[in-house]
């Protein structure tokens, strides 16, 4: 299986960012166990690092790799669109 | 100052700094997945790339501040000492290492602003900034400034700060920390010289650059290309930072659609790494008029998130410099400079500037056919140093040569006779430039011109009398003086004493075999009057040549 990578963009410990942590982590157990490598910044201490990469809201999801490139905006509750960002086909339920 | 903070979505609990910091991210923030995001709560912090600062929305704020406490114990590790401000930013208190009697400030500091002595150097514009941040009661973080020491010595500090507000949420001033960050600073200043003069480097270069990461978005551009992205639409304008060069391209419509669909495909090509370069040339309309660019897609070396350099130049005043005739060969003709081509230096400023015109500078490729016999002659030539030879062909033979014509004269003369179809072959065989005009335009100019008229009727003439003697010379004269005649007139019409010419190229030109050929070159080299070897043709000695030539070179000579 293929490493997805992808870098969240947060602020601090603030509510919505501390919320896409968490919204994250648990597609990212429930979907793609170990293949993947996240990076967490925080725009506050390296907002450069976000305008690099074209973020300018947090907290948002980009996804690097594999491509194509990726972006979602939002606190990640959404869990449909955070699968279709990332390319991951959703389970039949 | 009066808070004002108030309500926007009729949530009583999330208070909004007001219409400017609402207005201000809607100018920063454009995408609508962004915009909605921001609308149903989602975000916590914006960055605005001008500041490159993030600044939290008033909801994370005010969340942080409710568990401010904790970390503010943290922050009193972190920073070397605390200060607090009133409504008007002026300093109540300070306290901590670097205060009082052996700190970087004393007491004189208490009713300051940042913006009084002893602090300085902050630039108008980010002061303008920070007072914005100030006025929407936003936190701010590591806002770097100087200073002066109770010593009298600079310092650098790290001032953070947020917004207080009491119990009612009445905005009671600012409390913060502060770090002196002058040994940093330092040793930055001394690791940032060779990327401050990279970057100063490419902000001096004339060519506008930028990077675009693998989804095609610019992630930098120098400054000639910020410059010229102000005030500029379709593909002339340069994409700006954060937006999609891609996308830009495909934008592109009417004239410009052509070069955006070639620019957006070069680009993904390099992107994808299927070729380490692309250029293209194009045309469009700037605010200054039509400009010519020459654009560059290259791969950027290394890893990360850039992935090509776009470098894009403006060429038209190089354009406009290649077509002026005579900028080729090093005359300046419009400036009234020796003209290359003699029939036109005959003519009087006046008759040849009616000329000018209507003339494009054209290069002349060796073995280029400019017409065939009984085609219409659609342009005319005045070669500057190409040479071109007319051929007459008859059915079952190799074509023969009737004529040259060289800086001395014209191609397409059967016009000035009225005849508007060609009867020759002209044939490029040295290549070189020459003037173009279309003939109809050419037409109603000899019309207008007597001067033209009469050089051009003499060249006519001259034209005829070559052909006959060619005539006389082909059927009664040895190889050896036809070859020697023929060189000195290419001799005397190209502008060098090496040509490049086969062997079968001349026997067809001189209308004898092969081998003929190679006896009388052989010949004429054993006299050491030319060199040749490998088609490459070079006169010694002129005057030797002159005399083993048949008399016809003096007789075509004499009428020219």
């Amino acid at each position: 299986m293929t490493i997805v990578e992808m870098r969240l963009y947060i602020a601090n410990n603030a509510p919505n960012s501390v919320r896409a942590i968490a919204n994250l982590e648990a597609i990212c157990k429930e979907h793609l166990k170990d293949n993947f490598k996240l990076e967490i910044i925080d725009v506050l201490e390296y907002p450069l690092r976000a305008l690099a990469d074209g973020i300018l809201v947090t907290p948002s999801l980009a996804k690097m790799s594999p491509s194509p490139a990726a972006k979602i905006v939002g606190n990640l509750s959404d869990k449909r669109s955070v699968l279709h960002a990332l390319g991951i086909p959703e389970p039949v339920e | 100052m009066k808070p004002d903070l108030r309500v926007l979505d009729g949530n009583p609990r999330r208070p909004d700094a007001g219409p400017g910091l609402s207005a201000h991210i809607l100018r920063l923030v454009k995408s609508a997945p962004e915009r909605r995001a921001i609308a149903s709560g989602q975000v916590d912090a914006v960055i605005d790339p001008a500041t490159g600062k993030a600044f939290l929305l008033p909801a994370a704020q005010q969340a942080l501040r409710e568990d401010g406490a904790s970390v503010r114990g943290l922050l009193a590790l972190a920073s070397d000492w605390r200060w607090e401000q009133d409504e008007s930013h002026r300093f109540v208190s300070h306290t901590g290492a670097a205060s009082g009697s052996s700190g970087v400030f004393d007491e004189s500091i208490i009713g300051k602003t940042l913006r009084d002595p002893p602090f300085d150097t902050m630039s108008e514009a980010d002061w303008r900034a920070h007072q914005r941040l100030l006025e929407w009661r936003a936190a701010f973080r590591d806002l770097e400034l100087g200073c002066t020491d109770r010593a009298g010595g600079m310092r650098s500090v790290s001032i953070s700060g947020e917004p207080v507000f009491d119990a009612q949420d009445r905005f009671k001033g600012y409390r913060g920390t502060m770090r002196d960050i002058t040994l940093r600073k330092q040793s930055e200043a001394l690791a940032q010289k060779p990327l401050r003069l990279a970057c100063d480097t490419l902000d001096a270069l004339a060519v506008q650059l930028c990077v675009l990461d693998s989804a095609g978005n610019v992630i930098l551009a120098n400054k000639p290309a910020g410059a010229f992205a102000a005030g500029s639409r379709g593909i002339g304008a340069v994409v700006p930072v954060g937006d999609n060069y891609l996308a830009a391209c495909d934008k592109a419509r009417g004239s410009e659609r052509k070069d955006g669909v070639a620019i957006a495909a070069g680009v993904r090509q390099v992107i994808a790494g299927d070729s380490p370069l692309f250029r293209h040339e194009y045309v469009c309309n700037s605010p200054a008029g039509r400009c010519q660019y020459s654009l560059t897609v290259t791969a950027y070396p290394g890893d990360g998130a850039a992935r090509v350099v776009v470098s894009r130049e403006n060429v038209t005043e190089r354009k406009r410099a290649e077509r002026i005739p005579g900028n080729v060969t090093g005359h300046k003709v419009a400036e009234g400079g020796p003209i290359a081509n003699s029939l036109l230096a005959a003519l009087p400023a006046k008759d040849y500037q009616g000329l000018l015109a209507g003339f494009e500078l054209v290069t002349l490729t060796y073995g280029e056919v400019l017409f065939e016999p009984g085609e219409p002659i659609r342009h005319v030539y005045f070669p500057n140093d190409s040479l071109v030879s007319l051929l007459t062909t008859i059915e079952g033979h190799e074509a023969l040569e009737v004529g040259l014509v060289g800086r001395e004269g014209m191609i397409g003369i059967s016009l000035v006779l009225g005849m508007d179809v060609s009867s020759v072959r002209a044939l490029v065989q040295g290549a070189g430039t020459a003037m173009r005009m279309n003939a109809a335009r050419f037409r109603r100019q000899f019309r207008k011109s007597l001067p033209l008229q009469g050089e051009l009727y003499r060249y006519a003439h001259a034209m005829l009398v070559q052909a006959r003697q060619t005539a006389a010379c082909n059927r009664f004269h040895e190889v050896q003086g036809r070859l020697a005649r023929w060189l000195l007139m290419t001799h005397d019409r190209a502008r060098s004493d090496q040509f490049l010419l086969t062997q079968k190229f001349l026997a067809d030109m001189l209308g004898v075999r092969r081998a003929g050929v190679t006896k009388a070159a052989g010949s004429l080299q054993q006299r050491k009057l030319i060199s040749y070897s490998r088609g490459k043709i070079r006169m010694l000695d002129r005057q030797g040549l002159e005399a083993a030539s048949c008399g016809c070179y003096e007789a075509v000579k004499s009428h020219q």
